[in-house]
């Protein structure tokens, strides 16, 4: 998505969606990962570069594990499913 | 690990249900600004669009569809006052801490270590969701963000996308 928008500077966490900053209450991770993020505004060389940052999410995911993960949560919390649709 | 395609993912998934070709924001080149000064001397603002707001504040819609508004949240409001409303992600690490995608907190502690010079005092938040509606939020929500931003002297932001 990064990659299409193309801001000035981006840095990219390869983690899952929801997690932009790092895990939850992982302190020294999460400033790690905004100390990194921030320095690319200093180093970045071109309009448009991406900075991949080098931590990894623990577990493999993919996008079939995104939408699980949704469903449980929309399960969990007992919330309304979308029901907006396309206009015809 | 590849990182997950969601663009590709997202238009598959909802053109078999129907849904015309979302039309994502795609640009062929970035606009460009140096820094004027050393991050220890800038004064960073933050932009999360988690769909987060005050308990005063009018709520997002966690479906939100062209929504084109945002809420202004000090940064010292206790994090037990935020709500976030965003069913379009697995928001459920996010609520347990905040600082996933809304990094107040930590951006705190960089600025009381000098790393960066200020952390500016209101930070600005968006829902998002589906957006169809994207000259609008260019030419109408964009200018307001961006007088916010100089009201707060800010120089350099950190934009936390979810």
């Amino acid at each position: 998505m990064m990659a299409r928008v193309k801001p000035p500077r981006s840095a990219f966490l390869n983690f899952p969606l929801g997690h932009q900053c790092g895990r939850p209450h992982d302190v020294s991770l999460q400033a790690r990962v905004l100390k990194d993020a921030l320095n690319v505004l200093t180093t970045a060389a071109h309009p448009g570069e991406i900075v991949d940052l080098p931590y990894e999410w623990d577990t493999p995911f993919a996008f079939s594990d995104f939408m699980k993960a949704l469903e449980s949560m929309l399960q969990e919390e007992g919330a309304t499913p979308q029901d907006w649709q396309p206009e015809k | 690990m590849k990182p997950i395609d969601y663009v590709s993912a997202l238009n598959e998934m909802y053109q078999c249900q129907g849904f015309p070709p979302y039309k994502w924001s795609e640009f062929d080149t970035s606009p460009w600004s140096s820094l004027s000064k050393p991050l220890n001397e800038c004064c960073l603002a933050l932009i999360s669009s988690a769909g987060i707001f005050r308990d005063d504040q009018d709520p997002f819609d966690p479906w939100a569809v062209n929504d084109l508004s945002f809420r202004q949240i000090p940064t010292d409001t206790p994090f037990e006052r935020l709500k976030l409303h965003h069913n379009y992600f697995d928001h459920r690490d996010a609520v347990k801490d905040l600082n996933c995608v809304f990094p107040v907190q930590r951006l705190k502690e960089l600025e009381a270590e000098g790393y960066v010079g200020s952390f500016a005092p209101t930070a600005v938040t968006l829902g998002m969701g589906r957006l169809y509606k994207r000259t609008a939020l260019q030419n109408e929500t964009v200018p307001e963000i961006l007088a916010v931003l100089k009201r707060e002297g800010a120089d350099s932001v950190l934009l936390v996308p979810a």
